[in-house]
């Protein structure tokens, strides 16, 4: 098998979940209703949990370092997420469409994974099925009733939804190593991916009563999965190291 | 999360005073006496029912307000077990502040209407969350011991007569224990570890002594009483008692690793009673009146909660349903 | 400036000083089965839309720690329970000891018997 595809795959999940799960987060306490909260709060939390798993597999399996210098030490252009999980949380309309698309995807991806070659990321993928599921459920839920709840609301939706989908686009940004992880049964690649959540989305957009926005590869926003980010996620590493750099070298 | 609130004159009178039907109220009274608890249907004085919506609803307002300086921290977290921790912990807060309302509710005061009394000031919170969290440190302080004045105060409230706030705070108090020992485990890292840490921690706990010391409430001798709330079991200990107990159960844990606490008058009496140097009440009285570190940005942040997120609320409403009371 | 970076990226003053409007969403009686088997009981209640919205809320407020094997929801408007005044009509039923199986004992007077009858 081919280490460095493995490894760049298993970059590309860990900083999405770290990423996204580190935006969501920043609802806590301040949701639209408390029970909401609560729900965000939990699923900001998994992923968060996801993205420590995908690091512990790149520390055992490659020797990589441990997951907290993973994830708390290392430069801007290290990582590997895609430009949506970057985009500050915004109001909770782009935030529940962004989960709403982010986690289509990761739910497709991590379906697929159940079926790969290699073993500790099949593993993990049949272990957090149960918490992405109720991700997408919590998604499908909301998206519907926003969508379909008022004139107002589903203004808001339909923007959010226009907005953030040349940003989800680049979810499939295609990597050097496609041709690869597909030869090797590791992942069967962005592209099909693509299709896939392609598939599963549009309908859902349809039953909410939103236009889909047409589907155009040019205005794809690539360019994470190759460490060119936003302007957005040098400060949000700055932020979350802020308090390990103080003293790097200490327990905390 | 919660501090003590306490009657001003004019409300230890009417409670007081009030006059109810003589022979619902003896039947309300034994069985209060005989320890059964009240529930939401029973017949209930009217400032039974008053005290303890004010008192339910100040703490459930505690606890959502009380997420905001912890929540200061979520993304400074400094690794994924602080990370995640910090995270669960303050969605708790926000659980709580759920459970609480939920409480509330069954006497018949809408969650709407107790959050626009809050955004109004009508309504007050605990004043230990009017100070900020300036450094990671002030983290493990909170976690540690905020949540420890906290607990003292719950586990008291939990064996009240009401039965809807006692299972609220039966699960409160099961949490809470998860919070505790997350922030010990926090505070005993950094008194444990490098001298910028020990330092950090020394600096946050010297800030938030005072503000501890006021989480009870002013001295019994200068604050009001109400017969009646104490043997309706809606008061159930005194503000000195509790602050008793928790200096007695807290100081040692902050001195066996070499931290100090400034105030050079504290100490353990003979009789069992801690002493303590003047905690400056006029201090304690402005920040509730409004005027501390943090009152202003707290109730901001709150009415941004609540006012940026009406248009999600009102799209989810069906205006086919009526809301009832709910049962429990 | 808020302490809080978080905060201080929410645009705080766009939101207008408007009264909230005093609309609320129903409630719901959430009932928690810990494990397959087991009686769901009563957990709290939960403000939601819909049952489907009242479910996922419950799922993170009441079964967000420990093992969980199922959720119900009812409307709160769809309970009925006695009037707390006619809590009389309980009374004497712990006396209702011929409902009992510790009301039953007649292993003496079979030893009785038996010692009688020589067996």
């Amino acid at each position: 098998m081919n280490n460095d595809a493995i490894k760049d795959l298993l970059y590309r999940m860990a900083d999405d979940a770290l990423i996204i799960g580190h935006r969501n987060s920043e609802w806590t306490g301040i949701g639209p209703m408390l029970e909401e909260d609560l729900a965000f709060s939990s699923m900001s939390q998994d992923k968060i949990g996801h993205a420590q798993a995908l690091y512990n597999i790149l520390y055992t399996s490659f020797g990589e370092k441990n997951p907290d210098m993973l994830a708390f030490q290392r430069a801007e252009k290290d990582f590997r997420s895609c430009q949506l999980v970057e985009l500050p949380i915004g109001e909770y309309d782009f935030s529940l469409v962004r989960h709403f698309l982010f986690d289509h995807a990761e739910a497709l991806r991590y379906g697929l994974l159940e079926a790969s070659s290699f073993a500790p990321l099949a593993g993990l993928a049949r272990k957090v099925r149960g918490e992405i599921r109720y991700h997408v459920m919590h998604a499908d839920t909301f998206f519907k009733q926003l969508s379909t709840g008022n004139e107002v609301a589903k203004a808001r939706m339909q923007s959010a939804l226009n907005y953030a989908l040349p940003y989800a686009l680049g979810i499939f940004e295609p990597s050097a190593y496609e041709e690869a992880l597909i030869a090797d049964g590791v992942f069967a690649g962005e592209a099909r991916l693509q299709e896939l959540w392609l598939e599963k989305i549009t309908p859902i957009v349809a039953a909410a009563g939103l236009q889909m926005p047409a589907i155009d590869a040019a205005k794809a926003i690539y360019g994470g999965r190759k460490g060119y980010h936003s302007e957005y996620l040098q400060p949000l590493l700055a932020e979350m190291t802020e308090v390990t750099s103080i003293d790097p070298a200490a327990e905390w | 999360m919660y501090g003590n609130t306490s009657l001003t004159a004019e409300e230890a009178k009417i409670v007081n005073a009030a006059v109810e039907d003589p022979a619902k109220l003896e039947e309300f009274e034994a069985r209060i006496s005989r320890g059964e608890k009240i529930e939401p249907g029973d017949w209930m004085p009217e400032q039974y029912r008053k005290q303890l919506i004010r008192m339910i609803e100040q703490h459930a307002h505690s606890e959502i307000v009380g997420a905001l300086p912890e929540g200061t921290w979520i993304t400074r977290a400094p690794n994924f077990r602080r990370k995640l921790a910090l995270i669960a912990k303050v969605q708790d807060e926000v659980g709580h502040g759920q459970l609480l309302y939920s409480a509330a509710e069954t006497l018949g005061k809408t969650r709407e209407q107790m959050l626009m009394d809050l955004l109004s000031g009508k309504s007050k919170y605990s004043n230990v969350f009017n100070y900020p969290a300036n450094t990671w440190a002030d983290i493990a302080v909170i976690g540690f011991l905020v949540d420890g004045a906290a607990i003292v105060n719950q586990v008291i409230n939990s064996k009240g007569s009401y039965g809807p706030y006692c299972r609220a705070l039966e699960r409160i108090c099961y949490e809470e224990s998860f919070h505790l020992k997350q922030g010990h485990d926090n505070f005993v890292y950094l008194a444990t570890g490098t001298k910028v840490q020990r330092e950090m921690l020394q600096e946050a706990l010297n800030r938030w002594y005072r503000p501890l010391l006021h989480f009870f409430g002013p001295s019994d001798r200068d604050s009001q009483h109400s017969e009646k709330l104490m043997k309706w079991k809606v008061k159930l200990a005194s503000n000195d008692d509790m602050r008793n107990q928790f200096l007695d159960q807290y100081v040692p844990k902050i001195l066996e690793l070499g931290l100090t606490l400034p105030d050079p008058e504290l100490r353990r009496g003979d009789d069992g009673i801690w002493v303590f140097g003047d905690p400056d009440w006029d201090e304690f009285k402005r920040v509730i009146n409004g005027d501390g570190p943090c009152n202003a940005e707290r109730l901001e942040v709150r009415r941004y909660a609540e006012l940026a997120h009406r248009w999600v609320r009102e799209a989810l409403m069906n205006p086919k349903e009526k809301y009832v009371t709910p049962m429990a | 400036m808020s302490l809080d970076p978080r905060i201080n990226r929410l645009d705080l003053k766009r939101v207008n000083d408007g009264e909230q409007t005093a609309s609320h969403l129903i409630t719901w009686e959430v009932f928690h089965q810990d494990k397959r088997g087991k009686q769901p009981v009563h957990a709290g209640i939960v403000h939601a839309s819909t049952p489907e919205q009242a479910l996922m809320f419950a799922k993170e407020q009441y079964a967000r720690r420990g093992k969980t094997a199922n959720l119900w929801v009812v409307k709160t408007a769809d309970v009925y329970t006695f009037n707390s005044e006619d809590e009389a009509i309980f009374e004497t039923t712990p006396e209702k000891t011929f409902r009992d199986p510790a009301f039953y004992k007649v292993r003496e007077r079979i030893e009785a018997f038996q010692s009688k009858n020589k067996l």
